[in-house]
């Protein structure tokens, strides 16, 4: 285990987290039971502590090192970036007192707030904020050199910051302002390989609500109150991240009262059983993230747009959410984007129609000549397989569930389960597009950043492998390309909305892939422990956002 | 063949010539009466629960209440007189399941096993045979009995992937050994007897030997070992089913089990419909199959036949 401080209530704390496990362990048959662990009135807006249960693999919490979604959350709480989004999800001032874009969108000065410092005393300046974009942009790659990458020039003026950027970035303040933590100069500009940099008291210096205090990746991670912040004090005093193996193994550790929140949704069918125990419950709301089927646009059948139209109009997505997520999902909009985002369009329709789908495939000559209950297509039977992947059991009920649904437009679909690796390997080998792909059909899911930022619909559809890094459907379209193109640059509000629109009607019209559903937020937690949870739109409560007080956010 | 022994207390005849237990053992049967022999006992049982299950299994379609792949009713609903086991998470009747699940694990287990037979009669024969090559191939045989079991079929199964022939594969190759060990000490003891020796000096080829006088005498055996081998092999089914390194979407009775793991039955009321009886089945099918292998071992083996 590596300290970076030395803390008294070590001990105490770990005899109370003992205590409470063992008191829980004996309840845990699912009798009604008081939360374990400090637990002040209901709902309390601080605590002393919360503890979280983490999944997965994660390295130490640094810009440089983190590894999953959770990880960069917790990043969030030890950085402070130029802007924070609000709990609608759009940028606000925060490190930035304001924003002011030029003319021909190239241009954004900000000025710094003379408040902020870092956790070992020194005030944060503009001269920290230009060296992290140069910084990020000389390191190594990864989600952050990405974001600057469309930077050109910073300079400074006093405590004003002016970023001069190549092209215009309608998404620059979203990915870049508001998401790219701000590093102290004086810490890291001595160091050339950030990502091997020693990791102790020396380099985890950050401006944000919470100091590192313990880490021992892949075990737990400890975060104290920096009192100091410029936002007012934050509301939990420490917070407790503890990796788990499985969510069996967190749902069973959140009952017994070790734990006081589950980072990761849980499972719909744990709703009623979590609800129904005194003293936790589960915080529910709708997603970013996306489940939807991928088939390989430049293959046949799928080349044809009449099978991807006959499939969309075969998919009965209500009874996906009803069956498989037990109502806790919103059912998938053909054009893409989810209904709470502030770009949906409400005039595209997904429609459930299996007469008007057989009849399509009927029209474009795909037809039963055999009589066998499956379409032929040039005397080749209509056989698909449908890849889903074996870990995750509620997206391999959707392959089985959509197969049963696509025998009725005569479609014979073979679900084939595969772990991670080999599913990967074949539906976005290497994580680049441009490596191809080799599968019919397959159920996949994006995370919550590819619908935040409307941005990222390009980059679903676009035919460059570099622009179109999320394309792993190989659809390709000069129509789908050029809107793409100017969701990229296009900034102003009205018209980005006009465009989103166009692209999410070719969407629905095209299908270079079938959105299914969009699971909903299901966060587990004791609210006897902690009420303070601040849930930003399709990205649930785990941000910095639930840590400090409510009139500070922004 | 010697006439049959005269006592009446031991109607049935193998056909080996042997004299009366009875006869023999009479004067401590004064003092203290024999232990009851159950064996025939266990037999029947074991073979009633075979029976049963193999029938269940031919007659599945006819049995199940539902077909076990459609949305039978409301998901997670506990077990009503529509249901009576419930219905699992999407719906689907878990006694229809559990039902047509039969067939999935019998079929791995007895088509598992026969293949382990097959390989551990041929290299137990072969072993036995010719105890030169028999002692090299043996060292190969204590390598495969001393693998660590689950370890060595989690990784070989993942390594595969996961399909029905993989499953069959993988349980086939870690089981034939004990076969093969069995198979030999009984060849080694059939090639050393007169008539194996007289045989040989009267010109005779060793395949001839083989299939006239130490294969017939062996084969019963095999038949013991492949019940036995058949309830190792329901289990280990289980078992990979449950882990999920089975195909998930293939009914078995560890899908099932898999399934209420994924869905959290085990920290829900569900497990009393959902996990209790996958696991009382397989526990059935396994106990069967070993009962009726022990009777039969007890019949056949000729180092546990009672003398």
């Amino acid at each position: 285990m590596k300290r970076i401080y030395r803390r008294r209530s070590w001990s105490t704390i770990v005899s109370a987290t003992a205590i409470a496990a063992l008191l829980g362990g004996c309840a845990a048959g699912g009798a009604p039971q008081e939360s374990g662990g400090p637990s002040p009135d209901a709902g309390a807006s601080s605590a002393e502590i919360v503890r979280m249960a983490n999944f997965g693999q994660e390295g130490n919490i640094t810009p440089h090192t983190y590894e999953t979604a959770t990880g960069y959350n917790l990043l969030g709480l030890v950085y402070d970036s130029l802007l924070q989004i609000d709990e609608a999800g759009v940028p606000q001032p925060w490190l930035a007192e304001e924003v002011t874009t030029s003319e021909d969108g190239l241009t954004y000065t900000m000025p710094i707030r003379d408040d902020a410092a870092w956790h070992d005393g020194e005030p944060l300046t503009a001269e920290d904020v230009a060296f992290s974009f140069t910084y990020y942009q000389d390191g190594p790659p990864g989600r952050f050199r990405t974001a600057v990458s469309n930077v050109e020039s910073v300079a400074v003026d006093g405590e004003t910051v002016s970023v001069q950027l190549l092209e215009p970035g309608a998404s620059f303040e979203l990915r870049t302002l508001a998401e790219l933590p701000i590093l102290p100069e004086h810490i890291w500009s001595s160091i050339d390989a950030p990502d091997e940099a020693p990791f102790d008291e020396s380099t985890s210096v950050g401006s944000g609500p919470y100091r590192l205090v313990e880490s021992d990746p892949g075990t737990s991670y400890s975060f104290q109150a920096n009192p100091e912040y410029f936002a007012g004090a934050p509301t939990v005093e420490e917070i407790r991240v503890i990796q788990f193996a499985n969510d069996a193994g967190a749902v069973a550790a959140l009952r017994s009262g070790e734990i006081d929140i589950i980072t990761r949704s849980v499972t719909p069918e744990q709703v009623p059983v979590l609800n129904g125990q005194q003293g936790l419950s589960v915080l529910e709301g709708p997603e970013y993230v996306t489940t939807l089927l991928a088939f390989d646009t430049q293959r046949a059948p799928f080349s044809d747009v009449a099978v991807r139209q006959a499939i969309n109009l075969a998919t009965d997505r209500e009874l996906l959410v009803s069956d498989v997520y037990l109502g806790a999902a919103i059912p998938g909009n053909a054009g893409w984007v989810h209904p709470e985002s502030p770009f949906y369009d409400e005039s595209i329709e997904t429609t459930f129609d299996v007469d008007a789908a057989n009849a399509l495939l009927d029209e474009a000559g795909i037809t039963d000549s055999d009589g066998d209950g499956v379409r032929e297509l040039d005397g080749e039977a209509l056989e698909v397989e449908l890849l889903a992947v074996s870990s995750n059991a509620l997206r391999m009920r959707i392959a089985e569930l959509l197969a049963a649904q696509y025998a009725e437009i005569g479609m014979r679909v073979e679900v084939a389960s595969l772990d991670q690796e080999a599913f990967d390997q074949l539906v976005w080998p290497e994580y680049d597009v441009a490596a191809g792909r080799n599968y019919d059909m397959a159920v996949f899911g994006w995370s919550a950043p590819t619908q935040a930022d409307i941005g990222q619909m390009g980059a679903l559809v676009d035919s460059d492998p570099t622009l179109g890094n999320l394309n792993i459907t190989g659809y390709r379209s000069e129509e789908a390309d050029a809107l793409a193109a100017e969701l990229r640059t296009e900034s102003d509000p009205e018209a980005r909305r006009a465009v989103a629109a166009e692209l999410q009607a070719l969407i629905a019209e095209e299908l270079p892939l079938i959105t299914l559903l969009y699971p909903n937020g299901l966060y587990g937690h004791s609210s006897d422990a902690y009420g303070g949870w601040t849930s930003i739109t399709g990205q649930g409560p785990i941000n910095k956002l639930s840590f400090i007080p409510a009139d500070a956010r922004p | 063949m010697t006439p049959k022994p005269p006592s009446p207390s031991h109607p049935k005849t193998t056909g080996i010539p042997t004299v009366s237990f009875r006869a023999r053992l009479a004067p401590r049967e004064l003092t203290r009466p024999a232990p009851r022999d159950y064996t025939r006992l266990i037999g029947i049982v074991g073979a009633v629960i075979v029976g049963s299950l193999v029938l269940v299994a031919i007659f599945a379609p006819l049995i199940a209440p539902y077909d076990p792949t459609i949305r039978a009713g409301a998901p997670f609903s506990p077990p009503s007189a529509a249901h009576l086991l419930g219905t699992n998470d999407v719906g689907q009747d878990i006694l229809s399941e559990l039902i047509f699940g039969t067939r999935v694990s019998l079929m791995v287990g007895v088509v598992a096993a026969s293949a382990a037979m097959l390989v551990g009669t041929a290299i137990g024969l072969v072993g036995g045979y010719f105890p030169r090559v028999g002692s090299i191939i043996m060292r190969g045989v204590d390598v495969v009995l001393v693998l660590p079991f689950l370890p060595l079929l989690i990784v070989l199964s993942a390594y595969l992937g996961r399909s029905v022939l993989n499953t069959i594969l993988v349980i086939a190759f870690l089981i034939w050994a004990p076969t093969a060990r069995v198979i030999r000490s009984q060849v080694l003891s059939l090639s050393r007897r007169d008539y194996v020796t007289a045989a040989r000096s009267m010109n005779a080829r060793d395949g001839y030997i083989i299939r006239r006088h130490v294969l017939p005498r062996t084969f019963l055996l095999a038949i013991g070992e492949f019940v036995a081998a058949t309830s190792a092999a329901i289990l280990l089914e289980s078992s990979l089913s449950f882990l999920g390194l089975g195909d998930p979407l293939q009914k078995s009775w560890g899908s099932v089990l898999y399934w209420a793991q994924a869905r959290g039955a085990f920290l829900t009321p569900a497990w009393q419909w959902w996990v209790v009886p996958p696991g009382l089945l397989i526990m059935l099918a396994a106990l069967g199959f070993a009962l009726l292998g022990y009777a039969l071992e007890q019949k056949i083996n000729p180092r546990l036949r009672r003398a």
